[in-house]
């Protein structure tokens, strides 16, 4: 069974293109355009990995996380944060909130898949 | 789905984004230190830099990163939007534009676009540059310092072995972080080969005190590949701030993995005998590597090595969470939309159109064969089609809003080149029309808008001498009136002088001298073709465009033009339209065998013809009217019956007769469009189906009444036709 | 060296951190109460790192204690894992079993 991926970020096309990505290597995704969105997906279904951005609308990229970390299902779940801030402050937060991962936008397909690669095989 | 697609997807984001932008940098005059306006104009350059580095489109990540660090000190505060950082950021936001629409055609950017690019950039830069903190900030990451790669000869001191040697001790925190070190174990064996793996389970404490989901393992790992040391030191990126990783190229110096041996927690003869194991050293080389250590007396202890290697874990910074912050909930509610094709609605509005004609013939079948139940059934029918016909309307309904706000830049601009101040007021922004007509209101509503601004609100002073504030105000408004939108475009400017207008229309032999106009006619006069006069013409309204252009597009679409003004007070201009361009209210005719359809809201009234002469006009209650024969205007063979009748349609104040023979009532229907082969002719908008399966033609009746309107004024200038107002 | 029978238990499903704390006293118990024991690994889809260190702690328990503790039946997601980290001898072969420290 294909390994399941949340892509989370307000712009489609970059959900789009990580998604065909990540489906060409041999992984299911599930799409997120912000927090909100990405919470109410967190129906107990099984996720292998969360990529999410930071910067978004409705509900932010770390305040999701937190939220997710709470849910007995998500707690263990690796997160990918995209960003492309380099503050250190956004970072502590990020890795308080059990985000230790971080993807420096703007990527190419490639560098994500290799991200994803380090945390799960498909 | 493929990466085309997904590039267009990026295109139209782009685009969105950058109007968002647009609408927040207009916004920020008025608020410039407003955290959401902030952020949302950041997020725009933010997202969109993101999005084009997917792509491959360097130009714009390059261009956007610029812009974005300059935000990015807006957001911290140590940049304020100042009016002109808010200009310099429209033209920036233009720019991306431009860039995203090059992209969008496949095409690189033309030199002027490159220049321009430049030229803003030196500005970005020379913000950034101006910043005092920026030497703290801007220093790229410290990159970890660079070990010595693989030597490529051997050096007298080093080890025999041609594998890499990985030590990896994990911090116990990084299970609950979602972290799997047997998946940096899995990631490597994709980019060479694991020789050999010894697990170390030293760290794990007894039963009482092991926490289940920490992590005790560490590992030791002879690997053979021809990565390079960034590319391995890169596999444990995500956890490198919280363990110990060592990587030892193959051919090592003999005091690196002594210096390995003591960095490593474990004890150093167990350390040895698992690089042997590993065979990463040989026993010769291991007693080589122990025996130079017992030299260094007095060996630091381990804890300080690690301390001076700056290796140790840092120390786990619990930053205090701060309150969640309250999801804004006032965010367009975009996200809770679907974004869906306007061609697949098109279709579907179109389907539903073929429904209601279906319907419209099931109904004539029931009612033809008479039974009442089929009929009853067919009734139902047709009304839930029409429900269904409403909702898949609403569908392409779309608020006035985002229209009326692109506004504020045009104002802005205009205002300034001007040198005048004026203010935009927008109300009814969520008033709803039809897709279709809000693309084509764009054109006429700038025209308006600019001809208001230019030739409406007056210089400050001349405001200030009528006792009005300096700042003039121009309105835009929306809302729906009987089954219509109606759009303002009020200023409170010096208002229309009649006279003048009058004398212009006279000079310009729009109106015999002497004629007796109503106050409402002198104005409208300014809508007739030719009217504008080069006096009147600035940089500005004067593009060739007059108000009568703006008058023929609105009447195409199928709308309607009014003008109020109070001199001294302002002038305000009222836009009518129909809510939808696809479905009218038909009123059917015959002529012949032929069935064609009059926009029902364009009917006055319907009389018996009763002149039985060749004229081809009418006494209607002591009005003079002109008229037209459908059926001498479409060649239709045969004799006219004996009673014939005359539609009176009236459109943009003028009214004309259609002569038909037979009156068929009213009737809804949808509109075609005619293919191009037939789209010019004359008299014809469009086609519908009828029930019967017969095609009928749709009369553009503001065509015909311009047509007479251009025949009789050639014949008989300034009669015949009457102002209806 | 107790000539008890072994106590046999089967882990099912995944063997992960989401289900470490939960399996930690389920596996310790025969132990505790010192029974030899048997694991069935045959059911086990999925496991992880917590997973294999409570495998490790089982066994340098049971060492501790001088009790057997026999692993068997391996599913492939179990063998991956363990063959992955190099300690295909450690689990599988009886020998190491021996209370003698490595």
């Amino acid at each position: 069974m294909a390994k399941t991926i949340m892509i989370v970020d307000d712009s489609a096309s970059l959900r789009q293109v990580v998604s065909i990505a990540l489906k060409g290597a041999g992984y299911d995704t599930v799409e997120a355009c912000d927090g909100k969105d990405a919470l109410s997906k967190l129906d107990g279904r099984k996720l292998h990995l969360i990529i999410s951005d930071v910067n978004m609308p409705n509900m932010d990229g770390l305040s999701f996380v937190r939220a997710a970390k709470q849910l007995p299902a998500y707690k263990f779940t690796p997160v990918i944060m995209l960003t492309t801030e380099v503050s250190d402050a956004k970072k502590q937060e990020g890795q308080a909130a059990g985000a230790k991962a971080w993807v420096v936008k703007p990527f190419q397909p490639a560098q994500m898949l290799a991200a994803v690669s380090k945390l799960v095989l498909p | 789905m493929n990466l085309d697609d997904a590039l267009h997807t990026f295109i139209a984001e782009s685009l969105e984004l950058l109007q968002q932008m647009e609408e927040a940098l207009l916004h920020i005059e008025q608020a410039p230190d407003d955290p959401d306006t902030i952020n949302a104009i950041f997020r725009a350059a933010h997202t969109i830099k993101g999005s084009a580095g997917l792509f491959g489109l360097d130009g714009i990540v390059a261009f956007t990163h610029v812009a974005e660090s300059v935000l990015d000190l807006v957001r911290a505060g140590r940049l304020h939007f100042t009016e002109e950082l808010a200009a310099l950021f429209l033209q920036v936001c233009d720019h991306i534009g431009v860039l995203v629409k090059r992209a969008a055609e496949h095409r690189e950017p033309e030199d002027s676009v490159r220049q321009n690019g430049t030229h803003l950039l030196e500005w970005l830069n020379g913000l950034l540059d101006d910043d005092p903190a920026r030497d703290a900030t801007a220093q790229p990451p410290a990159t970890c310092p660079a070990e010595t790669t693989a030597n490529v000869e051997r050096a007298a001191d080093t080890v025999g072995t041609d594998h890499w040697h990985i030590s990896l001790r994990f911090g116990q925190d990084l299970l609950r972080n979602g972290m799997d070190p047997l998946a940096f174990v899995r990631y490597l064996a994709t980019l060479g080969r694991v020789q050999h793996i010894v697990t170390l389970t030293d760290s794990l404490p007894g039963a009482d005190d092991m926490d289940p989901e920490s992590c005790y393992l560490g590992f030791e790992i002879a690997f053979r590949s021809d990565a390079d040391k960034a590319t391995l030191e890169d596999v444990f990126e995500f956890v490198r701030d919280d363990s110990l990783i060592r990587i030892l190229p193959p051919h090592s110096r003999t005091a690196e993995y002594q210096q390995l041996i003591q960095a490593l927690p474990e004890d150093d003869m167990r350390l040895g005998e698992i690089l042997v194991r590993c065979g990463t050293l040989t026993e010769a080389e291991l007693a080589e590597v122990l025996r130079s250590q017992a030299h260094d007396v007095p060996a630091a202890p381990v804890g300080q090595l690690l301390v001076e290697q700056g290796i140790v874990h840092p120390p786990v910074v619990e930053a205090a969470l701060k309150k969640q912050q309250q999801a804004k909930e006032n965010r367009q509610a975009a996200n809770n939309l679907i974004r869906v094709d306007a061609g697949k609605l098109d279709q579907l509005i179109d389907l539903i159109g073929e429904l209601i004609i279906a319907g419209a013939g099931a109904s004539l079948v029931a009612q033809r064969a008479g039974n009442g139940e089929l009929m009853e059934a067919t009734a139902l029918l047709s009304r839930l089609v029409e429900e269904v016909r409403d909702s898949a309307l609403t569908l392409r309904m779309v608020q006035i809003g985002s229209t009326f706000n692109r506004f504020q830049r045009v104002v802005r601009d205009v205002a300034k080149e001007l040198g005048k101040d004026i203010r935009l007021d927008i109300s009814g922004g969520e008033t709803e029309l039809d897709k279709t007509l809000v693309e084509k209101i764009g054109d006429p509503l700038t025209h308006l808008v600019r001809n208001a601004m230019d030739h409406g609100i007056e210089p400050a002073e001349a405001r200030l001498a009528r006792g009005k504030p300096a700042q003039g105000l121009l309105r835009l408004n929306a809302y729906h009136e009987s089954g219509s939108i109606v759009i303002e475009v009020a200023d409170d400017g010096g208002g229309l002088n009649r006279e003048r207008i009058l004398r212009k229309a006279i000079e310009r032999s729009l109106v015999a001298e002497g004629a007796a106009l109503s106050d409402a006619e002198i104005l409208n006069l300014i809508f007739e073709p030719g009217f504008s006069t080069a006096e009147q013409i600035s940089n500005l309204s004067g593009r060739g465009v007059g108000m009568d252009v703006v008058k023929r597009n609105i009447a195409a679409l199928r709308g309607s033009i009014e003008l109020d003004s109070t001199e001294g007070l302002g002038t305000t201009v009222r836009i009518r339209l129909p809510l939808t361009l696809a479905i009218i209210d038909g009123f059917l005719v015959g002529v012949g065998n032929a069935a064609y359809v009059v926009p029902q809201d364009l009917v006055v009234e319907c009389i018996e013809l009763d002149c039985e002469g060749g004229h081809d006009y009418l006494n209607l209650r002591g009005e003079v009217l002109p008229f037209i024969r459908l059926r001498n205007l479409f060649d239709i063979e045969g004799a006219p019956p004996r009673r014939q009748n005359v539609v009176i349609v009236q459109f943009g104040g003028l009214r004309a007769g259609l002569v038909v023979d037979q009156l068929m009532g009213e009737f809804q229907t949808v509109i075609k469009p005619l293919g191009k082969v037939f789209g010019r002719i004359r008299g014809i908008g469009g086609f519908t189906i009828l029930g019967s399966g017969e095609v009928a033609l749709i009369l553009d009746v503001a065509g015909l009444i311009q047509h007479l309107a251009s025949q009789r004024h050639e014949a008989h200038p300034h009669t015949f036709l009457k102002e209806s107002l | 060296m107790t000539h008890n029978p072994a106590r046999l238990l089967s882990v099912a499903g995944e063997l992960t951190i989401y289900t470490a704390s939960e399996w930690k006293p389920r596996l310790l118990a025969p132990l505790l109460e010192g029974e030899h024991l048997e694991l069935d690994l045959g059911a086990v889809q999925e496991l992880d790192t917590a997973g294999l260190q409570l495998l490790l702690l089982a066994k340098k328990e049971a060492r501790a204690r001088g009790l057997t503790l026999l692993f068997c039946n391996h599913s492939p997601a179990a063998l991956e894992a363990i063959e992955l980290c190099g300690l295909a001898g450690f689990f599988g072969d009886p020998v190491l079993l021996s209370p003698t420290g490595p």
